[in-house]
């Protein structure tokens, strides 16, 4: 038993060992380490002496001890494993849904207001009726200030006017995570679609804005089966407002690090 | 027949809350929202959804198993195989009324979250909530109840009648299970086309179009084999504890039998997870590249690496288990194989490797390498008379699994989103292949493959000796445990994956989710969720098995004296 531990320390503190004279970070080497530990411990449950049946009460204290270690194992593996944070997300999904939740909003309010007029509609009707049968007393009624009178308190989107427009461009490229597939500035891109700091010098502002409304319409040389694939997804135009898409487009086109090799659009359709 | 009408109520409440929804909140636009305490609203949406999920797996992948087990037990005329699939559909029965339970608690709470998008969502698929799956569910509860109530009808020669039946219940399930994987699978992929906004191309599309959406298909074969191998692994579970309770060794045999026939059939529905898995991933993909990054690179890159981790001990549980029932077969040391086949275990991993990164399967010539190596044993092996022990086959491919385990866990670096890695934590060049989807799949097949060669060694072993049924190493009920907890936690955390894949949106795309809560979640938190999800469900199915299968255990009572009148004694 203990000579299988051994072992399995040995080889995991080679690979390990080997692992940090190659410069692989220190979570691979912990990784390369723990699985020849598991390695171990397989190895000395192959060859451990079979366990003899156990009485009723013992199996139920077994089994509930068991799932208390299960349970634990999954909570701590999946917790000591990195965490993505929220809080990134959440700042940019706000973003993007800022306007439909404003709009939403708004929607809300002049629904609330359109029900307050048809209420302070019908307690008019109700009042020139009691006028009719030759009360005064709905007078005081009418004074009071109905609900769709009252200022609207909606926030309006703010839709980046007068702000900077290459910096609504820029912010775009991040919501829309654009970087997941292309390279720009040294950063991002899996190489799934083309580097782009050099895309202001090989395409015009419209074209770029052309590009990525309708994905099929240019093809970057080199990348005829993504192309035909269409792995660049046709969904942008759906997901930004022509402001944004033009803001998008214009701090691309602004780009031109003739340095690095982008490579040449082919007009398509 | 009370269990029938029960059943039967939950569905008319479910039928009655779908209804309600669609004509109340139709009217009702800006109605407002509840807000569930402690969980927030999307939590408690998800782990309703997922209780009504996992019960759901159970009775449409139980029939399966159940009708197969029958009919094997009817051509082997062993009535081993009938008793277990009559204990499991005892089972299942009480789960059904779990799963109708659940499923009303579920559209309950999405209505009460999620008002609006409930009342646009059950209206878009009107036919299928209101017609379709409540007429299928009665048909499903209908043949479920006259399958275990004719059981001990139809025997001998109205077998086949029984079996017959079965198979219906069977097609039944797999109806429901395509028809409510439609409105499952639209939210995540809802169909569209080049050149038409996704709401122009919605509103003018059938009810054929949104249920034949893009990840459907794929959705529903990894459904199927997936709940193949859970309702195995859960009667594997069930069967450990009949085995801990066994009072006799006569139920003991049984018990282990049933424990190693289950997982069988779980191995042979988890052999083809994979594959069907990927081709789900390949079709979403397909359907949005941002998928993919966001899968494997981004926010969800460490849930992939917790998947990699649990299939990997997944697969090291099942193989165990075999190597323990091997254990207790009487002459498996005199079992031997062809040295063919530890050559190919070694060489399978890096040969893979290199074919996947030259050609992409399904490119002729992957296969024209691939299939040739890993059929060499079983073709060839009896040309070669050189022979390695069945223990030392066995050794070998658990190193083999250690292996492939490591390569499918290392990411391209230990960092929660990959989109802004520091060059210090990524994998340095000349190792990145290792993170590659080629090394990936590599490593898929090779956990594959080393089953199926467990596997054939274990039928050769079992024809060569005696099994000792009963006499199992007691330590294989917690590997039968282990497998259900396994595969349960797995089930979560994958179906919280597809979930999150619809990022901010309900439906993707189509329909925003507004609310504060449209984000991923950490694997933390969801590792808790999903832990609680899974120990719920297991304690539930656990009480299910002791109240169905324990009266078939119980001593005979005592028969009863005859009255005594008051006062005798």
């Amino acid at each position: 038993m203990f000579k299988k531990l051994a072992i399995g320390l040995v080889v995991g503190g080679v690979l390990a060992g080997f692992a940090h004279s190659q410069e692989v970070p220190f979570d691979f080497q912990k990784l390369f380490f723990i699985i020849a530990l598991i390695g171990a411990i397989v190895f000395m449950l192959l060859d451990a002496r079979p366990v003899g049946t156990m009485s009723g009460g013992k199996s139920a204290f077994a089994v509930t001890a068991f799932w208390v270690l299960l349970v634990t194992v999954c909570i701590a593996g999946a917790s000591l494993l990195p965490q993505f944070d929220p809080a990134d997300e959440r700042a940019k999904i706000d973003k993007l849904l800022g306007k439909e939740r404003a709009a939403s909003q708004k929607g809300k309010a002049e629904e609330l207001i359109a029900r307050a007029k048809a209420l302070d509609e019908q307690v008019k009707a109700l009042e020139e009726r009691l006028k009719g049968l030759g009360g005064g007393q709905a007078a005081t009624a009418s004074q009071a200030p109905s609900v769709g009178d009252k200022p609207s308190s909606t926030a309006g989107a703010s839709g980046g006017g007068g702000g900077d427009f290459m910096k609504v461009g820029e912010e775009q490229w991040q919501l829309q995570e654009c970087y997941n597939c292309h390279k720009l500035r040294g950063e991002g891109g899996k190489k799934r679609g083309p580097e782009l700091d050099n895309i202001g010098s090989l395409l015009t502002v419209e074209e770029i804005q052309q590009k990525i409304a309708d994905p099929k319409s240019f093809m970057a040389e080199g990348y005829e089966k993504e192309w035909q694939k269409g792995i660049m997804p046709n969904k942008f135009k759906d997901l930004m407002d022509p402001k944004e898409m033009q803001a998008l487009a214009a701090w691309l086109g602004s780009f031109k690090n003739t340095s690095v090799n982008t490579p040449k659009p082919i007009k398509k359709n | 027949m009370k269990k029938l009408s029960s059943g039967l109520l939950a569905l008319v409440v479910l039928f009655s809350l779908c209804v309600a929804a669609a004509s109340v909140h139709a009217q009702e636009v800006g109605a407002s929202t509840v807000e569930f305490p402690y969980t927030g609203n999307r939590t408690a949406v998800w782990v309703v959804a997922q209780l009504h999920i996992l019960f759901a797996a159970f009775i449409l992948g139980a029939p399966i198993f159940v009708v197969i087990s029958e009919w094997l037990g009817y051509r082997k005329q062993d009535p081993r195989y009938d008793r277990l699939a009559k204990e499991i559909t005892k089972v299942t029965v009480i789960l059904f009324s779990m799963t109708a339970v659940t499923g009303g608690l579920f559209i309950f709470v999405l209505l009460a979250a999620y008002p609006q998008f409930t009342t646009s969502f059950v209206n878009q698929f009107y036919m299928v909530f209101a017609v379709l799956y409540p007429a299928l569910f009665i048909a499903e509860t209908i043949l479920m109840y006259a399958y275990l109530y004719t059981w001990d009808v139809w025997k001998g020669e109205k077998k086949g009648r029984h079996i017959a039946l079965g198979v219906l219940l069977n097609l039944v399930c797999l109806l429901i299970l395509f028809v409510i994987n439609g409105p499952t699978s639209f939210m995540n992929t809802p169909p569209k086309a080049e050149g038409v906004s996704p709401q122009d191309f919605i509103a003018a599309a059938t009810l054929w179009d949104k249920i034949a959406n893009q990840s459907w298909f794929p959705l529903s074969l990894h459904r199927i084999d997936g709940n193949v191998a859970f309702g195995g692994f859960i009667a594997g579970m069930i069967a450990a504890y009949m085995y801990m309770g066994a009072k006799t060794q006569e139920e003991k045999a049984y018990y282990d039998w049933m424990g190693f026939a289950a997982i069988w059939i779980a191995v042979g529905g988890s052999l083809l997870q994979p594959f069907t898995g990927l081709l789900l991933a390949y079709e979403m993909c397909d359907y949005d590249f941002s998928f993919c990054p966001y899968m494997m690179a981004d926010q969800l890159s460490m849930f992939f690496e917790m998947q990699g981790m649990m299939i990997g001990l997944l697969f090291l549980a099942i193989n165990y288990y075999s190597w323990l029932s091997v254990k207790r077969i009487e002459g498996a040391e005199n079992v031997r194989m062809t040295i063919l086949a530890p050559i190919v275990l070694v060489v399978l991993l890096p040969v893979t490797m290199w074919v996947m990164n030259s050609y992409w399967i399904p490119d002729p010539m992957s296969l024209a390498f691939l299939l040739p190596l890993t059929l060499s044993p079983f073709l060839l092996g009896r040309f070669i008379p050189q022979t390695v022990s069945a223990r030392t086959v066995i050794k070998i491919g658990f190193i083999v699994m250690l292996v492939s385990d490591a390569v499918w866990l290392t990411p391209g670096g230990f960092v929660a989103t990959g989109t802004d890695m520091p060059d210090e934590l990524k994998l340095p060049e000349g190792w990145d292949y290792l993170a590659s989807m080629p090394a990936k799949l590599s490593a898929i097949l090779t956990l594959v493959f080393v089953t199926v060669v467990n596997y054939v060694l274990y039928n050769r072993t079992i024809k060569q000796g005696t099994i000792l049924w009963g006499k199992i190493d007691f330590v294989s009920q917690f590997v039968l445990i282990f497998l259900a907890f396994v595969s349960t936690w797995t089930m979560g955390l994958m179906g919280a994956v597809r979930s999150l894949l619809k990022k901010y949106f309900h439906t993707y795309s189509l329909v925003s989710d507004l609310s504060a809560e449209s984000f991923t979640p950490t694997l933390s938190y969801s590792a808790w969720w999903i832990t609680a999800i899974t120990v719920f469900f297991i304690a539930i199915v656990s009480v299910a098995a002791l109240v169905a299968l324990r009266p078939s255990v119980s001593k005979v009572r005592e028969p009863e004296g005859s009255p005594v009148p008051v006062g005798v004694k």
